[in-house]
């Protein structure tokens, strides 16, 4: 308990202590030298992944699309440490398009007609039978007749008078996605001890956790954004803060998880994720004058002007401009005293004012 | 295909000109016929066996280096002619004319088969290499014994000697570069090598042979720094003139106006009083030989008014010109060395004034040697309190040995022996890169310095010039060729704690011409605002910097003036009087504000009584 208390004690700051500031430096300082050398981590197969300051960026602008998503999958106890059950899951997972199951294919947009030659191998690899994939493109493509002979299924387009819709159509029925989860393009199996987890490129937390045996509160991902629309906010920013750790981590830049927390709190406090910029944090701010020393200095003024806003100078930037004694640190306080103590204060008989 | 591949194509200057059936013989014939002289020694021609190509180059910008001829398996450069050579009845020239030595260009070295040193040369050999350090340029034949030092460290030398003070020409005082040194006591090094021989580089020294004891003198030399005798600085160790030139010309105006050289009369706008142009002479520039101080006219000029004159119910006869003159900027000095009057080919009137000032070194002046051993002066010792050798000689520098051993520089302490027994045998000692083995010459300099009493490795007893006690142990003592560099604190060094403003935001200025202040920017303001240190923080954003009062209106919030004539304060947009409050702000606030104004956006400030 004494411990634990002392610990709690270190952790607290000061009254007035400009805790962004020094989060920014901390942050700063260590980004800084992350672009002088950044290792790289030997790949684990498919498994690439933006690691360094790209990826700090990346979360940090709040990209809507990260550049490599991955997600973590674990499964139920009985199926983790079979590893046939694993590949079956991982066959239902890859998204399988038709373009790699085929061997090639012949158009003739004249007849408004084409002859997909379906591999036999690739599809016993992922498990999909012909006339599956016959009874997707039906259903899913209303404009078009699919028929087959062997191996061989010719599509034939009902309105072939339109070439380019012909040939649209084509495409696009040659990247269908016949079986797999959405958004999911390469799964690797990989093992920690007995028991077997799948890494796949790609994220798409719904579909995943609907699949049978897969323990759906041992998924990661990292995308902030998917977090974000499936879990809510808070795990969100859950998710934003251990993102950047795992970042200064890889660099073996350790620093103190609260400037993390903090700097992922202030992304997220509003309800949705704001990125650190004039977009996002930096541009939401109270003042216009730490609007406009930041960034668009005319366009804050102007709308300032136009809005009539109010600068009520409670923040660091504007203070400093105008020459004010920061609200921070040794600014914060206050001297104050009731009017009636001041009465205690008055000159004895004798002493001089 | 198949018949045409099988034939050689040829190239000139990079053009297919057509195809030969041997591309080997061709070439080969091409080099017999050039060594013969039928064709020019300045074509180059190569045999690319991959390609089976054959390029032909006679083109300008090729980089050549001479090779001797070696034709079976021997050089064609024989003793007979090396003996002509040596008696100057034939020349290089001659040789290349002859075909002994061939320049070969990057294409045609890649059909050779060179042999370093002549005793190398076997059956296969077809060229022989002039000499091993004909690898390398001027710049690095021009320092000694290369070979022994770290490679990252040469790049690092050469930047070093080209900053290095010197006598770099023999007409200096007829000379008006902007800026230049002159090496007072240049020597030739006790050390030299191929550049120095053939460029006369020694007639040209741009250094001394300082006696450098490798020792450490009470923390002074600590971190690359070196300690310096005094007694040396006073005999004229590293003494140096900068020259520095002021230059100016009397512009033409459209509108027929121009500048006019001559010591400003006072009716001229920016007049500084009789006094500051005494020293300019009737032609309005500085007398020579006079001494000149920070902030002196060296060229008194007034040029016309900036905007052109209104005209005045008396006519235009007021003198509105302006003093435009030259000055000398903060921290300048020295004596007038020579003075130039002429024209620009434009017939413009240009005027350019010398001013010379002697260097001493001083504390933080840069010292290097050849071998990027680099440092500033850390202290100025006087003789009695440097350590000494038991035959008296007190050393002129004393290097830190810290700086030796991860660095590699190797060439250093070979180079402190090898001079040291030149100073014994009086023979210059040969530095040239790849010329000897380096145990021959540990061997060589150690025998000479044996017979003459020396340690073998020139190693000596000291005693402290303090206390007058041996030294522990022994220290490596000999002389170096020292470099006084460019880098001198006198040039640099400044400090402020009041002066000069910017007018426009009236923050401190920036810069040492103009005697400016260090920068204090925003990283520097969060380290304070990190800190909390927010009484400092206004201290240096405001007090110390653009701190300006301005009257308020409490009723619109517009910024007013005091009304000097009436005494009361103001407010231009409500006309109030009794209403204004004195408010300390930043100017460049209160500049914002008038710049905001000018984009019609008034930014009313809303007082409250604290």
């Amino acid at each position: 308990m004494i411990v634990m208390a002392k610990r709690s004690n270190s952790g607290k700051v000061q009254y007035g202590e400009p805790v962004g500031v020094v989060t920014a430096q901390s942050l700063g300082e260590r980004s800084t030298q992350m672009v002088l050398r950044t290792f790289h981590q030997a790949g684990v197969s498919s498994e690439v992944i933006s690691a360094g300051l790209p990826r700090l960026i990346e979360i940090v602008d709040a990209r809507k699309r990260a550049k490599h998503a991955l997600m973590t999958i674990r499964f139920d106890k009985g199926i983790a440490k079979d590893y046939e059950r694993v590949k079956e899951i991982k066959q239902k997972l890859e998204e399988v398009s038709i373009n790699t199951l085929i061997n090639g294919f012949d158009e003739n947009l004249k007849n408004g007609t084409m002859l997909l030659h379906f591999d036999k191998d690739a599809m016993s690899a992922h498990s999909i039978t012909l006339r599956k994939v016959m009874e997707i493109l039906s259903s899913r493509f209303p404009d078009i007749e699919v028929s087959n002979e062997g191996n061989e299924v010719t599509i034939r387009y009902k309105k072939r008078k339109d070439v380019r819709g012909v040939r649209t159509a084509f495409v696009h029925v040659r990247d269908e996605i016949v079986s797999g989860v959405e958004g999911i393009q390469k799964a690797v199996i990989n093992s920690e001890g007995e028991t077997f987890y799948i890494a796949v490129s790609g994220s798409n937390l719904k579909g995943v956790m609907d699949i049978e045996g897969v323990r759906p509160e041992n998924i990661y991902t990292n995308d902030i954004f998917e977090v974000l629309s499936v879990f809510g906010i808070e795990a969100a920013r859950n998710a934003i803060a251990n993102e950047i750790a795992y970042v200064f981590d890889i660099e073996k830049a350790s620093m103190n998880f609260k400037h993390i927390a903090l700097l992922a709190d202030t992304m997220t406090y509003s309800g949705t994720i704001k990125s650190v910029g004039r977009h996002g944090v930096a541009g939401d701010k109270e003042s216009v004058f730490a609007r406009a020393a930041y960034e668009e200095t005319i366009k804050h003024f102007v709308n300032a002007g136009f809005f009539s806003e109010t600068d009520r100078l409670r923040g660091v930037a504007e203070n400093i401009i105008i020459g004010r004694q920061i609200t921070v640190g040794t600014g914060k306080v206050k001297l104050m005293i009731k009017n009636e103590e001041l009465e205690r204060f008055k000159p004895e008989d004798g002493e001089k004012e | 295909m198949g018949k045409e591949s099988a034939l050689c194509t040829i190239f000139v200057d990079g053009k297919n000109i057509g195809r030969v059936s041997d591309g080997a013989a061709f070439a080969t014939e091409i080099r017999a016929n050039r060594r013969k002289g039928l064709l020019s020694g300045e074509i180059n021609v190569a045999f690319i066996k991959e390609l089976n190509e054959v390029h032909i180059n006679a083109d300008k910008g090729r980089v050549r280096k001479p090779y001797i001829v070696v034709e079976n398996g021997k050089s064609k450069l024989d003793d007979q002619l090396m003996e002509k050579v040596r008696s100057k009845e034939i020349d290089f020239n001659y040789l290349v004319r002859r075909g002994i030595i061939e320049y070969l260009d990057a294409e045609e070295e890649e059909n050779i088969y060179a042999a370093m040193r002549e005793n190398e040369i076997n059956s296969k050999t077809t060229h022989l290499e002039v000499d091993p350090a004909i690898m390398f340029g001027v710049t690095v034949n021009g320092s000694v014994f290369p070979e022994f030092n770290s490679v990252g460290k040469h790049p690092l030398a050469w930047q070093l000697m080209k900053q290095a003070q010197a006598l770099p020409v023999m007409n200096f005082s007829n000379r008006f570069g902007a800026r230049s040194f002159l090496l007072h006591y240049p020597q030739a090094p006790l050390i030299d090598s191929v550049t120095y021989r053939a460029a006369n580089l020694s007639k040209h020294a741009n250094g001394q042979n300082l006696i450098v004891a490798v020792t450490t003198y009470h923390g002074y030399n600590m971190s690359d720094a070196v300690v310096v005798n005094r007694a040396s600085i006073e005999r004229g160790i590293g003494r140096s003139s900068f020259f520095k030139t002021y230059a100016d010309e009397e512009r033409r105006y459209p509108g027929g106006q121009q500048d006019r050289f001559t010591i400003p009369s006072p009716t001229v706008e920016g007049y500084e009083g009789e006094q500051a142009y005494t020293k300019l002479g009737e032609d309005g520039i500085v007398e020579e030989e006079m001494e000149v101080n920070e902030g002196d006219i060296v060229i008194g000029k007034v040029s016309p008014p900036r905007f052109l004159e209104e005209q005045t119910a008396f006519g235009a006869g007021i003198d509105k010109s302006r003093d435009n003159s030259v000055k000398l900027k903060a921290g300048e000095s020295g004596v007038v060395d020579n003075v130039m009057v002429t024209e620009t080919s434009g017939a413009t009137k240009i005027v350019k004034v010398v001013v010379r000032s002697e260097m001493f070194p001083e504390h933080g002046d840069k010292m290097g040697s050849r071998h990027a051993q680099k440092g500033v002066i850390g202290s100025i010792i006087p003789q009695e309190e440097m350590p000494f050798t038991s035959s008296g000689i007190v050393p002129d520098l004393l290097l830190n040995p810290m700086g030796l051993p991860n660095r590699m520089t190797a060439g250093h302490i070979l180079e402190m022996l090898g001079a040291k027994a030149t100073c014994v045998n009086g023979i210059i000692g040969d530095g040239t890169p790849f010329a000897r083995k380096g145990n021959d010459l540990i061997k060589e300099y150690g025998d000479v310095l044996e017979r003459s009493g020396y340690d073998r490795y020139g190693n000596e007893m000291l005693y402290d010039g303090r206390t007058g006690r041996r030294l522990k142990s022994e220290i490596f003592i000999g002389p170096v060729y020292y470099f006084r560099l460019s880098q001198m604190t006198k040039l640099k060094l400044q400090v402020r704690s009041r002066g000069p403003v910017q007018i426009l935001t009236r923050q401190p200025t920036e810069g040492k011409p103009r005697s400016g202040g260090i920068r204090f920017e925003e990283m520097q303001r969060d380290a304070l605002v990190g800190h909390g240190a927010s009484i400092l923080l206004k201290d240096r954003m405001l007090d110390q910097s653009d701190k300006d009062s301005v009257w308020i209106c409490r009723e619109c919030g517009d910024t007013g003036y005091m009304d000097r004539v009436k005494n009361v304060p103001v407010c231009p947009m409500c006309g109030g009087t009794s209403k204004l409050e004195s408010v300390e702000i930043s100017y460049a606030f209160k500049l914002l504000l008038d710049e905001l104004k000018s984009m019609h956006i008034l930014a009313r400030i809303n007082l409250k009584s604290d």
